[in-house]
């Protein structure tokens, strides 16, 4: 089951994504329309038509975005793999749903494009939804798996790493995209996919046949057992913390200093490390791939290392925190945001290494 | 459940859930035959739970089962009729 | 327990559960708690029934109804019935909704699962109120009514007139049958003084059976039944349901409101 071709193809992020997605056994997609993710239902739409994916059964477009998560929450109930796609302002309305979903441990995907905020902002990049992303932005306590995309191909295969995070935990899991890498046109390869085989028979809406009925609720009002559940659901993002998280390091080896960048901005920082190492600034990457569960271990050992860090991101300062959690106040920990839609270039990297070197100095 | 007025072979009885009543009599009023009325005991929730008469004021339950259907609760549990 | 002799004229439902209902005493979310369990034994469908639970006085069905259970975000029910529905079309998906849950915040999920013919059952109880929140004005509630957030009555040059659901959806050409019923005995003059009858109950239980049979012929279905609330409409339960049989009814008549499949003739 691969997409139309195994060869090299030439398509946008979204495009990818969505190609992706149907190549992970996706079963619903339910669309709301919001620039820069576009593309994602559009393609799925057009594929519905098709008929090349057996288990591709339903594309709708919903009222609202409201009504698209909840559509997804209701069809994921059932065990199928669906999913929904968005930008920032629309990531802001499905919360309610995100939460619920979590709440009652639902397996389903949701894609953010981000672009700038706050409010309408624009169509340009931003990473300004890393907070709302990986801090809650639903209300209640409960984690999101978070996957940043840097890439064409890490768009068309992350859909496949998604579904199956989501069914091995029972958790929903969010595809961080931004305006650039979903527009973004490059060649990617689809992989032939083993679809992975998950028994949702302990939980799933399938009719309450010689069983006893399933309650996807999230409802509790025993104070006693809330407290349990939501422990039970911590006990397991331990264990995603324990065995999920997925992180590149670049040329951190002898590095002095350390860019800590995730999605396009990884891309740029990835180039403007290559420039200064090449005149032999000591310089490495380390690219978050799973923004939650975040890579704290590995940037507290490079931390140990003796290494300062420049945090580069696509908003004010979001992940820059969590790098402070992780190295700690004897750290140095430097930023260079860009936002609005801007991004730094190579240059503005290299210029602002080279200053961190000379007050190093 | 309880039969306070017993007739020797009744048409029909209604069994009461007591623990489920509470007390809002709509049985009572709708009973065409007035077999139904508030008792003096006490639930678990406080109310005073219907029972039931086979005589009723107004005449023999005929098992029309109005009670059955017009029970918030469910605390009319069971309409039996005579065959 | 049958005794020698006799038949059992109406029992025990396995489609209800044995846990005794929150609702208040004499409230006839209970009364179409039985009618839908009943509907569910007569057409034989417990085992691959599913209910989309929303957030109101209702929001605890999912201990009464021996079936499978999705707890919706308040007024989402209808699109998570169409996701669950649209995944296994197999199953038949029923909601049970207040007029804030369905009229307010889930106004847009309400039309557009009708609107797109989506073969689920919709039960909105219409008691003119919001009743779980503790006793605000709803869409429904009448002009000149008092509620918490009405203290003087509802002021319809502020807040518009009350919202005629079944009357909306009559318009929505994806809906196959649209039907407002009374949950409500209602009084009568009889010749001994006052006798109650279940004329509309009787006729709202098996407005819930065509609902189900409609979903199974591939419709839209809803039923939009008058109930009472006593408690927040601050009236004993009788006085309640002569308010609901004479203001709530003449407000919102009863009737078919749509009927494509002509089930209301059979």
């Amino acid at each position: 089951m691969s997409s139309p071709a195994k060869e090299q193809r030439y398509l946008k992020g979204n495009e990818a994504l969505a190609y992706g997605a149907l190549d992970a056994g996706l079963n619903a997609y339910y669309a709301y329309p919001i620039t820069p993710s576009s593309e994602i239902p559009e393609t799925l739409a057009k594929e519905f038509e098709t008929g090349k994916y057996p288990g591709y059964k339903v594309f709708l477009q919903a009222a609202s975005e409201l009504e698209a998560i909840s559509m997804v929450l209701g069809a994921a109930a059932t065990g199928s793999r669906v999913m929904t796609a968005t930008s920032s302002p629309g990531f802001s309305l499905k919360q309610e749903g995100i939460s619920y979903g979590a709440g009652m441990e639902l397996p389903f995907l949701v894609v953010d494009i981000c672009r700038a905020g706050p409010g309408l902002g624009n169509l340009g990049p931003e990473q300004g939804d890393y907070f709302q992303a990986t801090k809650g932005g639903g209300h209640g306590n409960y984690r999101l798996i978070v996957l940043a995309p840097n890439s064409v191909q890490e768009m068309a295969t992350f859909p496949k790493l998604a579904f199956d995070l989501a069914f091995r935990y029972r958790n929903p899991v969010l595809i961080l995209g931004d305006a650039f890498t979903g527009q973004l046109k490059e060649g990617v390869e689809f992989p032939q996919l083993e679809p992975a085989r998950f028994d949702v028979s302990s939980w799933a809406l399938t009719g309450a046949r010689d069983r006893p009925p399933h309650l996807l609720v999230s409802l509790e009002l025993d104070y006693a057992k809330h407290y349990k559940h939501v422990a039970a659901m911590y006990e397991k993002y331990k264990r995603i913390e324990e065995a999920e998280v997925r992180f590149e390091e670049f040329e951190t080896g002898d590095a002095e200093v350390v860019i800590v960048a995730f999605g396009i901005v990884a891309r740029i920082a990835r180039g403007a490390v290559n420039k200064l190492r090449a005149r032999g600034v000591k310089v490495g990457l380390l690219r978050p791939i799973t923004l939650w569960p975040f890579p704290s271990t590995a940037l507290k050992k490079l931390a140990a290392d003796g290494k300062r860090f420049l945090v580069v991101e696509l908003n004010t300062g979001q992940m820059l925190e969590d790098v402070r959690l992780a190295v700690g106040n004897d750290v140095a920990v430097d930023f260079l945001g860009r936002w609005g839609g801007l991004l730094p270039s190579e240059a503005d990297i290299e210029g602002m290494v080279n200053r961190l070197e000379v007050t190093a100095a | 459940m309880t039969e306070a007025v017993a007739v020797p072979t009744p048409r029909a009885l209604v069994h009461v859930l007591e623990e489920r009543c509470k007390a809002c009599e709509i049985c009572v009023i709708t009973c065409p035959q007035g077999n139904l009325k508030l008792s003096t005991r006490l639930n678990r929730a406080g109310f005073h739970p219907v029972e039931f008469a086979s005589r009723g004021t107004r005449g023999e339950c005929t098992g029309c089962a109005i009670c059955y259907w017009v029970c918030p609760d469910a605390a009319i549990s069971e309409v039996l009729a005579r065959k | 327990m049958s005794e020698a002799g006799m038949e059992v004229k109406a029992g025990r439902l396995e489609a209800l559960t044995d846990a005794p209902t929150h609702y208040c005493a004499g409230c006839e979310h209970g009364t179409l708690t039985r009618l839908i369990a009943s509907a569910i034994e007569t057409l034989n469908i417990r085992e691959r029934t599913v209910m989309v639970d929303s957030v109101g006085c209702s929001v605890l069905a999912y201990n009464y109804f021996n079936c499978d259970h999705f707890g919706a975000a308040h007024g989402r029910a209808p699109a998570s019935a169409a996701g669950l529905k649209g995944m296994r079309p197999d199953l038949t998906v029923f909601t049970i909704q207040g007029d804030g849950d369905a009229a307010a915040i889930g106004l847009l999920e309400l039309l557009y699962a009708a609107k797109r013919g989506t073969p689920i059952t919709i039960f909105l109880v219409n008691n003119g109120i919001y009743g779980m929140t503790g006793g605000q004005m709803a869409p429904t509630t009448l002009e000149g009514q008092v509620t918490t957030t009405t203290p003087h009555g509802r002021d319809v040059k502020l807040t518009g007139t009350p919202l005629d659901v079944s009357k909306l959806l009559a318009g929505i050409d994806g809906a196959s049958y649209v039907k407002r019923a009374s949950l409500v005995v209602t009084e009568l003059a009889g010749p001994r003084g006052s006798v109650y009858a279940i004329k509309n109950l009787m006729d709202a239980k098996r407005s819930v059976e065509n609902a189900f049979k409609v979903q199974s012929m591939g419709g839209f279905a809803f039923v939009e039944l008058l109930s009472t609330c006593s408690i927040n409409w601050k009236m004993p339960i009788l006085d309640a349901k002569r308010f609901a049989n004479t203001q709530l009814m003449k407000q919102f008549p009863l009737g078919v409101y749509r009927d494509v499949f002509g089930v209301e003739k059979k």
